[in-house]
């Protein structure tokens, strides 16, 4: 592993050269933002991307790109398709009907164990947004006292990291399996959850428990930093538009910065695509919503959009303890962009 | 003294007293009122708005009681008469039938025996039966919580997409058989249907009601916006209103309070009552806002406020008339004053009833104006007598002036001598005299007399003096004969017991001799061509017409070539200045001092105008007479004395 080190590291500072020079002055020259600095004059090329749930502040960088012009700057016409769960959004990938889809990172390589079926163009989330919160009015102050008491863990999804934790602490707890309700916690029927830091705590916050009612435990702090989600494409769908990908994953970049230097604006757009959508839509949420993603998306401006080659081999490492899987990929052929 | 400037009339400062006054009361029962309704009202109000809560609670906790009876109903139709679900599908249907709030039952019996739930609803007043396949639905809340925590369960609001894909609400009992857990049985009630219960206009027209789930979620509010997307707690965030978040926290905990919110939020400004429901804790509420809670003590302060204003009007109204009636009067009043001021005495007195005061006011003046005419009328006769007296006073005063001899260069064509007298009365006539006249061709006669006082008197006095000497003369040659006659003559006729001062002499005109008398008159002076001054101050008797047969002596005095006699009376040394002193006699020596031209009228008039301009500014008014007699003896040279005093 040691002596692959080495080029690994060269190729991820050209990357980030790469994609910081796509970026350059973006933060703090918003004007450019604004319009498309330069207007694609061939056909544009068409990509059809679904996101792994409802419209929300989780996929600003996609709105705003789409909605202030990245994508067609790029000569990408970007059509937004019907939300698929993951295993459909894999077949619909599979079969021709998308062409990138939203993946968390352990799931793309579980995806990937028999076969060679996903490569990542652009890691978005940098961190594990994962949190594991229990009521101290139930008793859960530490660690320690989770033991013996119910957690709600994801039936699918990004749960491996909370099993690596409760194996890793040895904490004999009963699992309920859930899908994404925070009900059975409020209503006590589960002691702990895991949520995600930017979407269900902010819900509880935001359905009257303070704070300082919960036990919180950043998986992402306590060494569980894997990056969950990112953009999917097929390999060969990447050999075949390769610069189309990294177009598109500039332009997501390009989106994200854009969002997070008009809050209230990507809030807006967000909204209005939840009200279209006909499902809940909190203002308050959406706001918190996107200040979390910032922390997740972008801690420091070298790193938006790369899947860095520690956090591959640490999601790896967890995928082989925790599962029997086998994957014989290189980080390369995951993320082809660190060739480029 | 001139019209007063001051333009307010009595009905003005009467109008702006009262108004101010009325101001202050009026604000002062404003202030006091809304207070003090202010209390009252916002506990009748907010009373009003728990008894609306109330009864809201109580309809929408009976329609989930009733859910929740149905429910277990159909629970131990299942679990303890294992009734199927061929059997229980009529009486589910006529459930829903009798129970139209009821939207849809969904039975999830035999769940671990691979039976999938039932869901029946009911669509274009058809019953629609179908199952919901796979078993994703063991991971929906109505399914897996009351499964779990092994409790009924009431759900938050969530789309039945296995339905008709309407936001229900959903009571979920979890079924056992013998212990085990054998399915749920589900009742559904439409969100809308709660809505309408709570947001129905009838229910409460003057504010908004609302329902919140236990998360704080709004479930129901008039806003639509508001519904399902807003927690108390987001639209506290949102709109920086903590006391929002207070009320989310009381509201889930179960209390039912009142609590007052601010202006930033849906809720502006309001009172919010709220009262949880018993079946699912949910809590209603009914929020007012401070101005429509306050309408009633706005419209009872404008009502105030208006009669305020027609009380005021009012009252401004009968002060103006009344005190226009007091006023017009007095401007009356005021009017015929000024005409009688004017001279017109006959301006008629308006009388007036209004007031005793204006009456008697009224009457004053008719006094005033009967008092001034008779006064004028009097005053109007005595000056024609004064005219008339005074007309005659003229006439003596002329009479007078022609006893007098005129001034001429020789007096009565004498050459020996030159005279110039002058006889200023202190009034229209006086008691002064002065006279000259020829005994025979050659004495010439000579008196100055001052009779004492003033007046009518006085000239007649005088008028005998000077009518009477010239007529003695011839037969008296001597000073002191002429004098001892004119005495007793006065003595016998003088009325008014008068008695005169007089020098009277007699010049030899061949001669040169005086013999002269002086009887209490004032000093003779002589003066002589080298300047000497001599005075002769001695008398020869005393004052004429005070003594029968009174003893008068004379003196001569050989007069020299250039002599001058000076004779005057006491208006001359008696004369006063500002600082009442009198010339005297100093005096009177000192202005001949300053006169050296030789010449009797010079002298005269020089005398008489230092006189004058010493007494100027005086009160003090006399007679005054001056005589200059210039004696030249016939043996000088006519030429040697013209030449010293050429004319």
């Amino acid at each position: 592993m040691k002596n692959k080190l080495f080029p690994a590291l060269g190729v991820l500072i050209l990357i980030s050269l790469f994609v910081l020079g796509a970026c350059k002055g973006r933060d703090s020259e918003d004007s450019e933002l604004n319009g498309p600095s330069e207007v694609y004059t061939g056909d544009s090329f068409e990509i059809r991307y679904c996101s792994k749930w409802h419209p929300q502040a989780q996929f600003s960088g996609i709105y705003m790109a789409l909605e202030k012009g990245f994508y067609a700057q790029h000569g990408l016409d970007v059509k937004i398709q019907k939300v698929l769960q993951s295993d459909a959004a894999l077949d619909s990938l599979e079969s021709g009907a998308l062409d990138v889809i939203h993946l968390d990172l352990l799931a793309a390589l579980q995806v990937n164990a028999d076969s060679f079926r996903v490569v990542n163009i652009c890691q978005i989330a940098q961190r594990n947004p994962v949190l594991l919160v229990g009521k101290r009015s139930r008793g859960i102050n530490s660690i320690s006292d989770f033991a013996g008491k119910k957690i709600g863990v994801w039936r699918t999804g990004s749960n491996l990291s909370t099993y690596a934790f409760l194996e890793d602490h040895d904490l004999s707890m009963e699992i309920i399996p859930i899908d994404w309700s925070i009900s059975l916690f409020t209503e006590d029927a589960v002691d702990v959850i895991n949520i995600m830091c930017y979407n269900e705590y902010h819900q509880l916050l935001l359905s009257g428990i303070k704070e300082e009612d919960l036990f919180v435990v950043d998986l992402n702090a306590l060494g569980y930093s894997v990056p969950d989600e990112g953009l999917y494409v097929t390999p060969e769908f990447y050999k075949a538009h390769p610069e189309e990908c990294q177009n598109f994953a500039s332009a997501t970049i390009d989106g994200w910065f854009y969002a997070f230097s008009h809050i209230q604006e990507t809030v807006s757009v967000v909204l209005e695509r939840m009200r279209k959508a006909n499902i809940k839509a909190n203002k308050t949420l959406q706001h918190e919503m996107l200040n979390e993603m910032k922390k997740i998306v972008l801690p420091s401006t070298s790193e938006i959009g790369i899947l860095k080659e520690e956090d591959y081999l640490r999601a790896l490492e967890l995928l082989y303890k925790m599962s029997e899987l086998q994957i014989e990929m290189k980080y390369e052929d995951f993320y082809p962009h660190a060739t480029e | 003294m001139p019209p007063s400037k001051v333009d307010r009339t009595i009905a003005y400062q009467l109008i702006s007293f009262i108004f101010t006054f009325m101001l202050i009361i009026f604000f002062v029962s404003i202030v006091v009122t809304r207070i003090m309704y202010s209390k009252v009202m916002l506990n009748i109000q907010l009373d009003n708005m728990r008894h609306l809560v109330h009864e809201r609670v109580y309809l929408i906790d009976g329609i989930l009681n009733k859910v929740e009876s149905l429910s277990r109903t159909f629970q131990t139709l299942i679990t303890d008469h294992d009734m199927k679900r061929a059997e229980l599908l009529p009486l589910l249907q006529q459930t829903m039938r009798e129970n139209p709030q009821i939207h849809s039952i969904c039975v999830a019996d035999n769940v671990f025996e691979d039976e999938q739930p039932l869901l029946i609803y009911m669509m274009r007043h058809r019953f629609i039966q179908r199952t919901i396949a796979g078993q994703d639905y063991q991971y929906q809340d109505w399914f897996q919580i009351p499964y779990i925590s092994e409790k009924t369960y009431w759900t938050e609001p969530w789309i039945d997409t296995d339905g008709k894909g309407e936001m229900v609400i959903s009571y979920a009992v979890p079924m056992y058989i013998e212990g085990d857990f054998n399915g749920i049985i589900r009742i559904d009630i439409e969100l809308s249907y709660l809505h309408g219960l709570i947001t129905d206009q009838t229910f409460f027209k003057k504010g908004s009601s609302f329902l919140v789930s236990t998360t704080g979620t709004l479930v129901a509010h008039p806003d639509m916006n508001l519904v399902m997307n807003q927690t108390l707690f987001s639209m506290a965030k949102e709109y920086d209103a903590p006391e929002l978040a207070r009320l989310g926290t009381a509201m889930i905990a179960g209390e039912n309070d009142f609590i007052k919110i601010g202006d930033h939020s849906p809720f502006q400004n309001s009172w919010i009552y709220f009262q949880p429901l018993l079946s699912n804790g949910w809590s209603v509420g009914i929020a007012i806002t401070q101005s429509v809670l306050m309408e009633e003590v706005n419209i009872i302060l404008l009502i105030q406020t208006i009669t305020a204003i027609f009380i005021f009007l009012a009252v401004a109204i009968v002060i103006y008339i009344r005190a226009m009636s007091v006023s017009r009067p007095i401007k009356k009043l005021a009017e015929a004053a000024d005409h009688i001021g004017a001279g017109d005495f006959e301006a008629e007195i308006p009388r007036s009833e209004t007031s005793h005061e204006i009456a008697t006011l009224s009457h004053s003046f008719y006094m005033m104006q009967q008092s001034l005419k008779a006064y004028i009328q009097n005053l109007q006769i005595t000056t024609n007598e004064k005219n008339k007296i005074r007309g005659d006073v003229i006439y003596a005063s002329e009479i007078q002036t022609k006893l007098i001899p005129q001034n001429t260069e020789h007096p009565l064509g004498v050459k020996e001598l030159r005279a110039y007298g002058i006889l200023q009365p202190a009034g229209d006539i006086g008691g002064d005299l002065y006279d000259y006249f020829l005994i025979d061709e050659d004495h010439f006669c000579f008196v100055i007399a001052d009779v004492l006082g003033k007046g009518i008197v006085a000239a007649m006095a005088m008028t005998m003096v000077s009518t009477l000497l010239p007529a003695i003369a011839p037969y008296r040659k001597s000073s002191k004969e002429l004098l001892q006659e004119l005495n007793n003559f006065l003595y016998k006729n003088n009325i008014e017991s008068n008695f005169v001062t007089a020098i009277l002499g007699v010049i030899d005109l061949k001669t040169g001799v005086l013999e002269y008398s002086n009887c209490g008159h004032v000093p003779l002076y002589i003066r002589a061509m080298d300047n000497s001054l001599v005075k002769y101050a001695e008398t020869h008797a005393t004052a004429l017409g005070v003594f029968e047969n009174l003893e008068i002596g004379s003196d001569a005095i050989q007069l020299h070539l250039g002599d001058e006699i000076i004779l005057f009376t006491d208006g001359v040394t008696e004369a006063m200045n500002t600082d009442e002193e009198f010339l005297e006699i100093k005096g009177f020596e000192q202005i001949l001092s300053h006169l050296p031209l030789r010449n009797p009228e010079y002298i005269a008039k020089g005398i008489l105008r230092a006189v004058q301009e010493f007494a100027r500014g005086s009160s003090h008014k006399d007679d005054i007479t001056i005589l200059i007699i210039d004696y030249k003896h016939p043996g000088i040279e006519i030429g040697l004395v013209a030449k010293d005093n050429t004319r």
